[in-house]
């Protein structure tokens, strides 16, 4: 079966003879251009949880739809027109199948993010084109030419139009053009595609389908002027195509008002047809109504060309896209189908009759809507008028899908039952509904703020969001949040660093001054049960530290919720793990001399996880400081660090204001004392704010041996301290510290390090344990699992010792308290010890010991 | 427990009886009428069992959930410009949308049935059954407030 019974009936004659069989794969093919419509509209009605909602709707919808109509009816025009010889068997189908793999990978792998297989999809398009347009071009020369040949030349013109235009997409989706180009490359994409691939074809196929469509002859000397408007029309779109693409505004003009002219020319037996026959159809008036759009269209984009830059081309004209694929595509691709899908349906002319009847059911309805609808698409009207407008345009273009796979189900002798059928169209009118209930607001989720000084945002409150839900902004950028609630219940924001809106009704605004931002801060909506909900907000530093000269992107460390949940089984780095726990015995002499710096290092604070630490020695803890009693220590410390620091060591006692001053950084002093008393003392970074020098590491532990203290098989020191993730001195960080809300509980600078990095002991060995509270805002109850303490030292003075009858099994400590407990392992085993207080044993301070035999 | 409870009890409750009514009479009674009856006295029963339920919603599903179903969005600061917003307003949006579809096809499936298109008024009622479904999906898919 060919299709040459499908012939548009061009010339003169009487009304049409009804084909006999229709043609199966071009019934196909129609049903193809169908099932891209429809997915339009499911797309579109889907916006919200698409990616790249509004380039994926242009492309369904063009590059679908439109292009496999054209593809389709140009082929199936010029082989009835021109008489071709019946392409081979293999050829629609192998085309049909091609053209469409090409387009969903085009769209598949740019929505999905795969360049390589966009552009593979874009170039099987591109082939199927230049192949489609080489078969008319051979076909044709060997064919008769005749009245109509100048319709082949207006389809290999368009093809070839496409085949630039397509490769300009391609280069476009492979993301390997330099992005300076893409604003030309978009402008010559888009003329050559919708001007060129559409429009020509457009233009070719009305000189004879719209007398057909109007039952009326075809005027006298339309071949005569077809080929000459081609002549004007194709140099002057390559012109203008090649002046977007060179950065040539005036040749792009100029070749633009060519193309308007020729197409303006080529468009005078269509008037004057209707002057002598008046539409009256729904075809007729449809395929009018598409064709006065592409002459607004036109005129809107030599308007655009003429007057603004080149670069600025692509940008103009993208909110008349719309307008152009609805207007002009959808109103000739709709009119055309209502004229030619009952023919190609065939069955009869009682069949023919029946089809065409149920196409233009609602017609005027349908049209009336768009041609209302589709201007307010463009204009700068309330956004409510906008999406009344796409409605009705969907709701047109959705029912005449409908519609027409209600007639090619019809036709094709399919019925449904009369269950399955309300089943159907119960489960599309749910699905319509959920689609809409889920269509999100296309509002950015990250806002991006440049520059600094004074900055406004707006943010609104509703939906259990809040938009935008990432604000991005400059160090030092003092930021202005006006919040709005525009839900229908109460909501506020609440920030980590403690700004707060008041509970907001419906409507109201409140706003937010902040100070110069200097790090993260999270935001939340306080009314039980929101937060949890996803109303929560980040306010994030971009930009360069000018501290490091590193790019930083922090992450948000803050509020009650750490964001990432820490990894405590996590494999530890390799390199720095928590310091060495064995303890020394004290050095000789009564005299010791040490220098301590203070300096910033970055350490593994939790298996896998390094943060900034500020540091005495470049360790948490700092050195440890052992001697006994009467000893004097001389400590040289200097300020090695980019901020203040001062020290305060618990082991002397003296006036502090002097020794335990700040020092800036480059700066040293010395701090001399005599330890007048035995204990596990701490010493600890002395500059304010001190929560947030200890909590980031300023801390160490001074051991001043009691007098006769018996020696042991082992010593080991454990200072305790708490672990805050984030930027050390970030808002976000200092709210958790000020909320005592640690991430994590430390033993000698890392958390849960003894799990992958066991203490040792044997068997019978007795074992001494030095604790150090270091906080800043907890302490500790130091057991070991599965050993009981036979002595316990605390804070000067033995709770209990060797060979008393009772034992003890836990040393309790308050932050800054220290003293030892000594225990003997009584046989082989993993003895966890932790923090028995069981939010710090199981957050971080835990760990092993190791009993051989 | 408020008064507000007792207005979403019976909110909840007439629906449960529509829509479980709906799928008793599909899954349960029009099978059996079909096994059990005769032409004559199915006919019959069907019909009835068509008015008494049609009679159930306007006299009592209507007014009940019409009348609780606007004091709760009264009561949740429902508001027509709110409806347009992402969340609780456009799932409620979506919801009335559905309702209303719903009821036109209970409402078409009534006049079939009398205008004796049983083919017509038997697809409007699975319409009617299934999109009742989806009304439940909808609302169960509110965020809670």
């Amino acid at each position: 079966m060919t299709t040459a019974d499908l012939r548009p009936r061009p010339p003169v004659q009487r009304p049409p003879r009804p084909p006999r069989r229709p043609a199966s794969w071009h019934l196909r093919a129609n049903v193809v251009v169908l099932a891209w419509l429809a997915l339009t509209v499911a797309a579109a009605l889907a916006r919200g949880a698409l990616p790249a909602p509004r380039w994926l709707l242009i492309h369904l919808f063009l590059l679908g739809a439109v292009t496999n109509a054209v593809v389709t009816w140009s082929e199936h025009f010029a082989n009835t027109l021109l008489r071709l010889p019946s392409p081979p068997r293999w050829w629609p189908p192998a085309r049909l199948g091609a053209l469409n793999a090409g387009a969903a990978a085009v769209l598949g792998g740019t929505v999905g993010g795969l360049p390589p297989l966009a552009v593979a999809g874009a170039a099987v398009v591109v082939l199927v084109v230049a192949w489609h347009c080489g078969r008319l071009t051979v076909g044709a020369r060997r064919a008769l030419g005749g009245r109509f040949s100048h319709v082949r030349d207006w389809y290999v013109c368009a093809g070839a139009a496409l085949v630039v235009g397509g490769t300009l997409g391609g280069l476009m989706v492979s993301e390997r053009a330099p992005q300076a180009w893409h604003p030309r490359l978009e402008a010559a994409h888009l003329h050559a595609n919708l001007f060129g691939w559409v429009g020509l074809t457009v233009l070719g196929t009305l000189f004879t389908l719209w007398p057909t469509v109007l039952r009326t002859r075809i005027d006298e000397g339309t071949g005569p002027l077809a080929r000459r408007s081609l002549r004007l029309a194709a140099p002057g779109l390559a012109l203008a195509v090649g002046g977007l693409l060179g950065g040539a505004r005036w040749i792009a003009a100029a070749g633009l008002l060519l193309y308007a002219a020729a197409a303006l020319t080529a468009l005078t037996p269509f008037l004057r047809t209707a002057r002598r026959r008046r539409p009256h159809t729904a075809a007729s008036w449809t395929l009018a109504a598409g064709t006065a759009w592409f002459v607004v269209a036109l005129a809107a984009a030599s308007v655009v060309v003429a007057t603004r830059p080149v670069d600025e081309v692509a940008g103009a004209l993208e909110p008349t896209v719309p307008l152009v694929a609805a207007g002009f595509a959808g109103h000739v691709l709709v009119g055309s189908l209502i004229f030619l899908l009952p023919v190609v349906l065939g069955g009869g002319p009682a069949a023919l009759k029946r089809n065409a009847a149920l196409l233009e059911r609602g017609w005027a309805l349908r049209l009336a809507g768009t041609t209302v609808a589709v201007p307010l698409t463009a204009l700068p009207v309330p956004a409510w008028a906008v999406h009344a407008a796409w409605a009705l345009v969907l709701a047109a273009l959705g029912s005449f899908v409908a519609v027409a796979a209600f007639a090619v189900a019809r036709s094709r002798g399919l019925r449904l039952s009369p269950p399955a059928a309300g089943a159907l169209t119960g489960a599309l009118l749910t699905a319509l509904a959920v689609a809409v209930a889920v269509s999100g607001d296309p509002a950015p989720a990250t806002r991006s703020v440049a520059g600094g000084g004074v900055q406004t945002v707006d943010v609104t409150l509703s939906g259990m969001r809040i938009r935008p839900s990432v604000i991005e902004a400059a160090p030092g950028t003092r930021l202005v949040l006006r919040v709005t609630n525009a839900d229908a219940q109460r909501h506020d924001l609440r920030l980590a660093t403690g700004e707060r809106t008041p509970l907001l009704r419906a409507g109201q605004t409140a706003t937010l001054r902040l100070p110069p931002l200097t790090g993260s801060i999270e935001g939340w909506c306080t009314v039980a049960g929101h937060r949890a909900a996803g109303m929560t907000m980040t306010i994030k530093v971009a930009g360069t530290d000018p501290a490091t000269g590193r790019a930083v992107h922090s992450e948000a460390h803050s509020g009650a919720a750490s964001p990432a949940p820490l990894d405590l089984a996590a494999p530890p780095l390799p390199g720095t793990g928590p310091a060495d726990a064995a303890l020394e015995p004290a050095p000789g002499g009564a005299e010791h001399r040490l220098q301590i710096r203070a300096t910033e290092a970055e350490l593994q604070v939790a298996p896998g996880v390094r943060q900034r630490m500020w540091t005495f020695g470049g360790t948490v803890p700092g050195p440890v400081l052992r001697g006994k009693v009467g000893d004097v220590f001389t400590i040289t410390f200097v300020n090695d660090a980019a901020m203040g620091h001062g020290i305060d060591v618990h082991a002397g006692s003296l006036a502090p204001d002097r020794p335990m001053r700040t020092i800036q950084p480059g700066e040293r002093l010395t701090y001399r004392f005599k330890a007048e008393r035995a204990g596990a003392w701490l010493y600890h970074c002395s500059t304010a704010p001190m929560m947030q020098h200890i909590a980031n590491g300023m801390y160490g532990a001074v051991i001043i041996d009691p007098p006769d203290l018996p020696r042991a098989d082992r010593e080991y020191l454990l200072v305790q301290g708490e672990l805050y993730l984030g930027r050390p001195g970030e808002a976000g960080q200092v709210a958790k510290m000020r909320e005592g809300r640690p991430d994590a509980w430390m033993f000698n600078g890392m958390a849960a390090g003894y799990d992958h990095a066991p203490l040792t002991a044997r068997v019978g060995e007795r074992v001494r344990i030095w604790v150090v509270a270091a906080g800043p805002s907890s302490g500790t109850s130091f057991h070991i699992v599965g050993a009981q303490f036979d002595t316990v030292y605390k804070e000067g003075a033995y709770l209990l010792r060797r060979g008393d009858p009772g034992g003890a099994q836990a040393l309790d400590l308050a932050a800054a308290q220290g003293g030892f407990v000594e225990t003997v392992f009584p046989e082989a085993g993993r003895y966890p010890f932790v923090d028995h207080d069981m939010r710090h044993g199981e957050a971080g301070a835990h760990g092993f010991f190791e009993v051989r035999r | 427990m408020t008064w507000w409870s007792v207005v979403r009890f019976l909110h909840v409750t007439s629906a449960a009886l529509w829509v479980g009514g709906q799928l008793t009479v599909s899954l349960v009674v029009l099978p059996l009428a079909r096994r059990l009856l005769d032409p004559r006295q199915r006919g019959r029963v069907l019909r009835e069992v068509g008015r008494r339920f049609g009679a159930f919603t306007g006299l009592v599903f209507l007014p009940v959930q019409l009348s609780t179903g606007v004091a709760i969005a009264w009561h949740k600061g429902v508001t027509p410009s709110s409806l347009a917003q992402p969340g609780y307003g456009r799932i409620l949006a979506a919801k009335l949308l559905l309702f209303c579809a719903v009821m036109a096809a209970a409402a078409l499936h009534g006049r079939a049935n009398g205008r004796g298109r049983p083919a017509f008024a038997r697809a409007m009622a699975i319409t009617s059954l299934v999109g009742s479904v989806g009304i439940v999906l909808l609302a169960t898919a509110l965020p809670p407030t």
